[in-house]
């Protein structure tokens, strides 16, 4: 009994492998084209330019002494030849003006103006009292220890990491 | 694929020309002033957007840049006018407060239940006599000062939390949030949320350069709209979130440090959240079908 259901399985499989390999070879065909095709897409996906992030802009922001002069081109650039002499309170209205000049300044000088602020720029001396004020990129600690303290005032930074470390 | 068919579709029927005077022309006409898609156009133009509903006439709309995703430096792509009953409403925190704990608490359900002592298995019988045993008097063994004794005034049973708050007060605290985020700078508006790559790492990167902060909100118009790229890299993060515009709300806002609108979203936002200034009172609840709902 045994050895009748050993030689079934074993024709069964023989069987299986007989009918298996011709059909093996034949899907083999379908496969060998597939694969190529696939390292093809995958190899031009990979040839994309990478993007390259570019290094962090500073945040500090100090005015030059020729602001004016810089400002007062820039509006001459962007609303023509016909700038009355008050120049500072030309208006920036229309949306294209404003545009322009906006991100003028802001590619010269490195220093765009926020949206909180945007509104409030209605005239080009708005702007210009804007990048008046210099920004500097320190924390008020640093502020404080740098200006001038009395003698019985100390600052200690990084104290309560001590205090935890004894702890 | 579908919106760049669809982009050129528009850009055919609109000519690219004269888009910025068609836009100030129709200032007062509520018409759709969509700008076009920067696809097509180069450097130069910038795409402009105004208010489409009308703004009442002492107030003047709030600006913010429009800016693109397409590439790191791409920051100042355009400018968009925002509605101020919108976004620079008077900032009443304590109706964003109100809000917030509200989206917080209305779906809890508390599933504490505690036993009292009629509850407790046994305790029916008097453990010993009243009086002759020395022992101070008692009536049964599972009475809230016994040990394994029932719970006197314990949570009971599964509570619920729920309440509303009226609709415009859940209206006018997500005004508030978007005029807060804008006051602070944490709000950004994008012309579209596409992406050049799905890499998650890409948008990091942009978040970081542009200091964004380390959670960034991304609201595009619907689920239809979101471009493959941005949904698979937002899926690969954490902290950058997708949702579509029906989706927006106060605690989200808040427990984001930005918030990044696309113009169609600040349409959609202006012409929701304005329409309940001058609605009438319902006769019948807004979830059953009205003819000018919007």
């Amino acid at each position: 009994m045994a050895a009748l259901s050993v030689s079934g399985v074993t024709r069964r499989g023989l069987m299986w492998i007989v009918l298996g390999a011709p059909r093996r070879e034949f899907w083999s065909q379908f496969r060998k084209e597939k694969k190529p095709v696939v390292a093809e897409t995958v190899e031009e996906v990979k040839e994309e330019p990478v993007l390259v992030c570019p290094p962090l802009p500073r945040r500090t922001y100090i005015p030059p002494e020729d602001l004016q002069r810089r400002v007062e081109s820039c509006v001459k650039e962007i609303f023509g030849s016909s700038v009355p002499s008050n120049w500072q309170d030309v208006s920036l209205e229309d949306g294209h003006l404003k545009f322009g000049l906006l991100v003028r300044l802001a590619d010269d000088l490195g220093h765009a103006v926020p949206n909180s602020r945007l509104h409030q720029m209605c005239r080009v001396r708005d702007v210009l009292d804007f990048y008046n004020v210099p920004i500097h990129d320190r924390s008020k600690f640093d502020e404080l220890i740098a200006s001038n303290l009395p003698p019985n005032l100390k600052i200690t930074w990084g104290y309560w990491a001590v205090q935890k470390r004894k702890c | 694929m579908l919106q760049l068919v669809r982009a050129g579709a528009r850009a055919w029927l609109r000519p690219t020309g004269c888009r910025g005077l068609n836009a100030l022309a129709e200032e007062a006409v509520p018409q759709a002033a969509k700008p076009e898609s920067v696809a097509s156009a180069g450097p130069q133009v910038p795409v402009l957007r105004r208010c489409e509903l009308p703004v009442p006439a002492p107030r003047r709309p709030v600006q913010a840049w429009v800016e693109s995703l397409r590439g790191y430096e791409q920051e100042r792509v355009g400018l968009a006018e925002l509605h101020p009953e919108v976004f620079s409403t008077a900032p009443r925190l304590d109706i964003l407060h109100q809000v917030a704990i509200w989206q917080k608490n209305f779906k809890r359900i508390s599933y504490a239940k505690t036993k009292t002592r009629a509850e407790v298995q046994g305790g029916g019988r008097k453990p010993w006599p009243q009086k002759g045993s020395g022992r101070s008097r008692h009536g049964s063994i599972r009475s809230p000062i016994w040990r394994g004794g029932g719970i006197a005034h314990g949570p009971r049973g599964p509570t619920s939390y729920y309440y509303m708050l009226p609709m415009k007060v859940r209206v006018q605290g997500l005004k508030v949030a978007l005029t807060v985020k804008l006051a602070q700078d944490d709000l950004h508006v994008v012309d579209s949320l596409e992406l050049p790559t799905s890499d998650p790492q890409y948008l990091t990167e942009l978040a970081r350069y542009r200091r964004w902060g380390d959670s960034v909100l991304l609201v595009d118009l619907a689920h239809e709209d979101m471009s493959q790229n941005v949904v698979a890299a937002t899926s690969g993060l954490k902290t950058f979130n997708l949702i579509p515009a029906v989706g927006l709300n106060a605690y989200s806002m808040l427990k984001h440090q930005t918030l990044v609108l696309t113009l169609q979203t600040v349409a959609f936002l202006e012409e929701k959240l304005l329409w309940h200034d001058s609605r009438y009172t319902p006769l019948y609840p807004f979830r059953l079908p009205y003819r000018d709902f919007p």
